[in-house]
């Protein structure tokens, strides 16, 4: 059954309240960049790569973390003492820090920025749920990384974060006092914390490459570095700030130190702020619920009703195996790796099907009904089931007739 | 605005001939980060020069999106 | 009275939103263009393109996202590149490439939309223009299609 395809749209489109405000994002969105590409040509706009943004930000801090790695030194006595021997001690070693640490902002400047923009422009749709879970984890693990950052400083306001840290995990129901032993590693603040702590800032950054291998999985051609002169100006904006306002450490932390403020960093720090007022385990609530919210977008989080989008919801691409020819063609298109190709169980009906030696498969999980597959194919073996090669051919001929 | 886009290049292409000197004098001197600063001014005005030669037409769109 | 040379245009549904100017399928300022709407500008197989042309249809045209902005990420790429090979490929039986369009626009883009498909209707005027030579008794007058004579 074809769609009224070409019914104008109903003006209710949208799922309520919910949908029309999603749909004012929408629109906000594109209208910024309407007013970006009035500066820049389309392939310098920012907004096209917050992605490879995200990612050379993750390059720059690796290359710099690994530089720092080599003079830290994970101990309650040794800590403050080798962050001040990179700072001062070691040539450009207060850039190298500087630059991790503005990269860090950086970071999450571009991730948040990929998730707003992919949200509202509904990229997350069908079988995009997968980088989007991806990315949400990518989110996460990237706010906890940076803040164990700042715990390895260990300055004073390391020791404070810590304290709040472990308040907030003693407030966790059944499992807080055992969690908080084995983020300590004794019962007390000790060396062996610090340890950990590097553990937990190092392994968690190294899974974000895995995290990544996932996010690109089902996406051809990503998008990973960003154009050149924005990468030149995204590194040049962390050496400057890195020189001209250096990362310095506060206080040496001391135990039994008695500090209650501490400057923020707006970026990693802020459910520290909210322990300003509100108590630990609600904090945790908080942020455990907008953890689950940003979960369940893909899931729960249409714009629009399914029957709403029409000719973008044509249903997931069907393979016409007798026609298919095995010539690799909607392989080579499908932007989400959607069709494999495998060796042809049988020779198909057509003429010039009948050679074939492969057979393009959909696979539906996959698939976001885009139907860039159907315009590839030369051989008419692809439809969208509910927009037919014979209902465009019908549209068509309306058309040229009226 | 040929002309305009024109002079900021060369302008910004004096700059960064300023701060490579920075770069050579901030590590003369060991004031690193100095020398760190001006190595980000430098790539920041090789950033601008980028833009201003694209939307010159003179460089153009990446491989990806001819 | 020929109202213009007949256009069809498929717009990708994501792309330029076109909702105030259509009236019952066409544009209501150029009313000559019929648009179609399609799931992705990636979506159309250039043999429809050739279809529709052979069909009586002056002109063709084919709107996706702006370049790097494709919902589908790459979808006005490989739309492109198939309209580049079917120009040449319709070149050879001597079908002017004028008559098939790419264009590129996002949602608030309306106005540029407009005014490049006036400008695309333009040039396909400007192709039916010249008639025949015709023989010597009658007038030398240039007729467009479907002008009473």
């Amino acid at each position: 059954m074809s769609l009224a395809a070409n019914a104008p749209r109903p003006a209710r489109s949208a799922r309520g309240r919910y949908g029309r405000f999603m749909t004012a994002l929408l629109r906000g969105t594109l209208r910024l960049d309407v007013l970006i590409n009035k500066v820049y040509p389309a392939d310098y706009n920012p907004l096209y790569y917050t992605g490879g943004l995200a990612n050379l930000f993750l390059f720059i801090l690796v290359l710099s973390g690994i530089f720092l790695f080599f003079y830290y030194e994970a101990s309650l006595g040794g800590a403050f003492a080798s962050v001040r021997y990179i700072t001062e001690g070691v040539p450009y070693g207060g850039i190298v820090r500087g630059i991790h640490r503005y990269a860090a902002d950086g970071f999450i400047v571009a991730v948040l920025l990929h998730l707003f923009r992919n949200w509202f422009t509904d990229r997350y749709l069908f079988s995009r749920d997968n980088p989007w879970i991806s990315g949400m984890f990518l989110l996460v693990f990237g706010g906890f990384v940076g803040f164990t950052g700042y715990q390895l400083v260990w300055d004073e306001r390391a020791e404070v974060l810590t304290g709040l840290f472990l308040g907030m995990l003693r407030g966790i129901p059944l499992v807080g006092a055992g969690l908080a032993r084995v983020f300590l590693g004794g019962e007390g603040i000790g060396d062996s914390t610090l340890v950990r702590v590097l553990y937990l800032h190092v392994a968690p950054a190294s899974a974000l490459y895995v995290m990544l291998w996932w996010h690109y999985l089902r996406v051809r051609h990503p998008k990973i570095w960003p154009p050149a002169a924005w990468a030149l100006f995204c590194l040049g904006l962390v050496f400057l700030l890195a020189g001209m306002i250096p990362a310095t450490s506060g206080p040496a932390a001391t135990p039994g130190a008695d500090a209650t403020s501490f400057p923020m960093d707006v970026f990693f720090l802020l459910p520290f702020w909210l322990l300003n007022w509100l108590p630990a385990v609600l904090v945790v609530a908080l942020l455990t619920i907008l953890a689950v919210v940003g979960f369940a977008i893909p899931y729960a989080g249409s714009r629009e009703r399914p029957e709403a989008m029409e000719v973008r919801h044509a249903g997931v691409a069907q393979v016409i195996d007798g026609n298919c020819t095995g010539c690799e063609l909607c392989y080579y298109d499908c932007p989400y790796n959607a069709i494999v190709m495998v060796p042809s169980p049988a020779p198909g009906l057509s003429r010039a099907a009948a050679n074939r030696t492969l057979l393009a498969i959909v696979l539906e999980s996959r698939c976001v009904e885009c139907g860039i597959c159907i315009g590839a194919c030369p051989f008419e073996a692809l439809e969208l089931p509910r927009f037919l090669e014979r209902d465009v051919k019908q549209l068509v001929t309306e058309a040229v007739r009226a | 605005m040929r002309n305009l886009y024109l002079a900021g290049v060369v302008l910004l292409s004096g700059l960064a001939l300023l701060f490579a000197l920075g770069i050579l004098y901030g590590e003369a001197t060991d004031r690193w980060f100095f020398g760190g600063a001006m190595i980000g001014a430098l790539l920041l005005a090789y950033s601008f020069i980028m833009l201003l030669l694209r939307k010159m037409g003179i460089i153009g769109p990446r491989k990806a999106e001819r | 009275m020929s109202e213009g040379p007949k256009v069809i245009g498929f717009i990708c549904d994501w792309s330029v939103d076109l909702t105030p100017l259509l009236e019952g399928g066409r544009l209501r300022e150029l009313p000559n263009v019929r648009i179609i709407r399609v799931p992705c500008s990636g979506f159309i197989r250039p043999g429809w393109l050739e279809d529709a042309l052979a069909r009586g249809a002056d002109g063709v045209f084919v709107t996706g996202c702006p370049y790097g902005d494709c919902l589908n990420r790459e979808g006005n790429y490989l739309m492109r590149d198939r309209i580049d090979q079917l120009q040449r490929r319709l070149a050879r039986r001597r079908v002017d490439a004028a008559r098939l369009g790419m264009l590129a626009h996002g949602l608030h883009d309306r106005e540029a939309f407009l005014a490049e498909v006036r400008t695309f209707v333009e040039r396909l005027r400007a192709l039916q223009a010249p008639a025949p030579p015709r023989p010597v008794a009658e007038p030398a007058v240039v007729r467009t299609e479907g002008e009473p004579s």
